[in-house]
């Protein structure tokens, strides 16, 4: 490791800040559980206002490498993140970056729907609120249940616990949630593996809406989902990045035996 | 052979074991009640016939039917008020430190052992602690405030150790939720994490506090076995309290202060069930609104 001051830190990055920077970008990141790496040198961009899926088998290191790109990570004992992530340049993991302020641009969807157990109207609301919203709160929480098309079923419960909806509407109101802070990116980690298929087709659906203004990266062990919905596409293997490339292509020609060998199921 | 799904052979068997067991079970569970309920019953018998307002608003005497539990009463409220204005945020503000905030690094494992066997030390050993630190060491004297300082220190690791198993039942994906709408690690906590375990924290704190209302031994430590004929204004005043003047009449040769005695366990009891009827709304209500 090298250690370089203040200065020097500060011009490197203020170098390659800027809003015409990829929104996400890894550089040879190595994420390690202690000391033993589930992602292991990985370097992709992705693509501004696209959906780009990451796919690959149980325990490849997807949902690693997602919780890296908000530093959830940070919140696993043990684990070490190496190499470089950026936000539109910025170096995620500087010691200058506060990782409460990462959260507010890219925001995340689980994969089991976790609505604070508190009215649907307080989930939207709140992460608004904290971090000092000053505009109409009403009207925010209508327009991002709107987007999450969740606003037609609740909008005469918005204060019911959000506990009383099913598991699909959890769901979408935990992307409208993310969405009411209006961030850049949302990364979703299998938002559909524990919905039901009519429920799934709803989210997918949504993503295609979403796609127009937010980046979303989305890790699914649903190949089909992955061919459906995303444009680009990322597989990893043992932590290893196999193939990257158009959705399409991938799919249907990919340059990597093992990577035909995943999405034609002979694996995983 | 023919089909038949009555249970026979080794399934007989182990179905009277099951329901031996259940029954055992259920004989042990009885025991329990039965026993205390004989001991509610003996004491009503005896202190039943000394329990009118005189008792409680009279102060203690050497003559049996002028004496009253008043000072005794007041002083109970006072130190068990008190205590719990010191141990209530003490010990769910050390919950919420070793749950939330300290990591598992080697100094708060340290700290986790220490907190469980400190739960476990004799009461008198607090009240020796109490005496040097408190009565002596600080100068406070015999007052109410050493006795409830004394006591905050002997309820504290319940406290906290039930506190932070409340903390613990609070689901992960919930911090996770507010996380990722940028909430600091505190907002987190405050909104979210902390109303959810309000309920167990709660209980945990009565059931400390109900242990700290019958606690003689610390406080006969402190000083506190004295004859007081007036009922605390203050928090430096002198004071006794229920179990004290129990002890004090149960330890008397004449029969009439023993029947008192049986009327003072009647009103300490009948504190404790009010304060647990009170956790037990609270909590009620907590679960009502969200």
């Amino acid at each position: 490791m090298t250690i370089v001051s203040n200065e020097e830190m500060a011009a490197t990055v203020d170098h390659t800040a800027s809003f015409e920077a990829p929104p996400l970008e890894a550089r040879d990141v190595i994420i390690a559980y202690n000391g033993k790496p589930a992602v292991n040198g990985v370097s992709l961009t992705v693509p501004e206002n696209k959906i780009t899926a990451i796919i690959g088998p149980s325990g490849c290191g997807k949902s690693t490498l997602l919780r890296s790109f908000n530093r959830m990570n940070d919140f696993v004992a043990g684990a070490e993140v190496t190499g470089k992530v950026l936000y539109r340049g910025l170096d995620l993991y500087d010691s200058s970056v506060d990782p409460v302020e990462v959260r507010r641009r890219i925001g995340m969807v689980f994969q089991k729907p976790n609505p604070f157990p508190k009215s649907i109207f307080k989930n939207v609301s709140w992460g608004p609120v904290i971090n000092g919203f000053k505009g109409d709160v009403s009207e925010l929480v209508e327009s991002s249940l709107r987007k999450a098309a969740l606003w037609d079923e609740v909008k005469d419960r918005l204060n019911e616990s959000a506990l009383s909806l099913s598991g699909g509407q959890q769901q979408r109101l935990c992307i409208a949630r993310a969405l009411a802070l209006q961030p850049e990116v949302i990364l979703m980690d299998e938002p559909a593996s524990a919905l039901d298929p009519v429920s799934t087709s709803r989210i997918e659906d949504l993503l295609f809406q979403l796609r127009e203004k937010y980046t979303i990266v989305i890790v699914t062990h649903n190949m089909q989902q992955a061919s459906r919905v995303s444009d680009f596409t990322v597989f990893l293997e043992n932590g290893r990045m196999v193939e990257f490339g158009e959705t399409d292509q991938v799919f249907t020609r990919p340059a990597h035996k093992r990577t035909e060998d995943y999405v034609s199921g002979r694996f995983g | 052979m023919i089909p038949t799904l009555k249970t026979t052979g080794g399934l007989a068997r182990r179905r009277r074991n099951a329901k031996l067991f259940a029954y055992f079970c259920m004989v042990l569970t009885w025991m329990c009640i039965v026993l205390l309920a004989v001991l509610l019953v003996h004491t009503t018998r005896d202190g039943i016939g000394w329990l009118d307002l005189q008792f409680l608003t009279e102060f203690p005497s050497r003559f049996p039917e002028r004496a009253g539990i008043k000072s005794a009463l007041w002083g109970t409220v006072w130190l068990i008020g008190m205590t719990a204005a010191f141990a209530i945020p003490i010990g769910t503000g050390a919950a919420i430190y070793l749950e939330e905030f300290g990591g598992r690094n080697r100094i708060n494992h340290v700290l986790d052992i220490v907190i469980a066997n400190l739960a476990g030390v004799p009461s008198i050993v607090y009240g020796i602690l109490g005496l040097a630190i408190f009565v002596r060491g600080l100068g406070l004297g015999r007052s109410v405030l050493a006795g409830a300082l004394t006591m905050t220190l002997l309820i504290l690791p319940i406290i906290i150790i039930a506190a932070r198993e409340a903390l613990k039942a609070v689901p992960m994906s919930i911090r996770h939720a507010a996380f990722a709408l940028g909430a600091t690690p505190w907002q987190t906590v405050r909104f979210h994490v902390l109303p959810s375990a309000l309920p167990g924290i709660l209980t945990g704190t009565i059931l400390a506090l109900s242990r700290a209302i019958g606690e003689t031994a610390p406080l006969i430590m402190i000083g506190a076995l004295t004859y007081v004929a007036f009922t605390p204004q203050g928090p430096m005043d002198q004071f006794t309290s229920l179990p004290i003047q129990i002890f004090n009449w149960i330890a008397r040769p004449q029969q009439e202060f023993h029947q008192l005695a049986a009327a003072g366990i009647l009103v300490l009891l009948a504190v404790l069930l009010l304060m647990n009827a009170t956790a037990v709304w609270i909590r009620h209500r907590a679960l009502r609104i969200k």
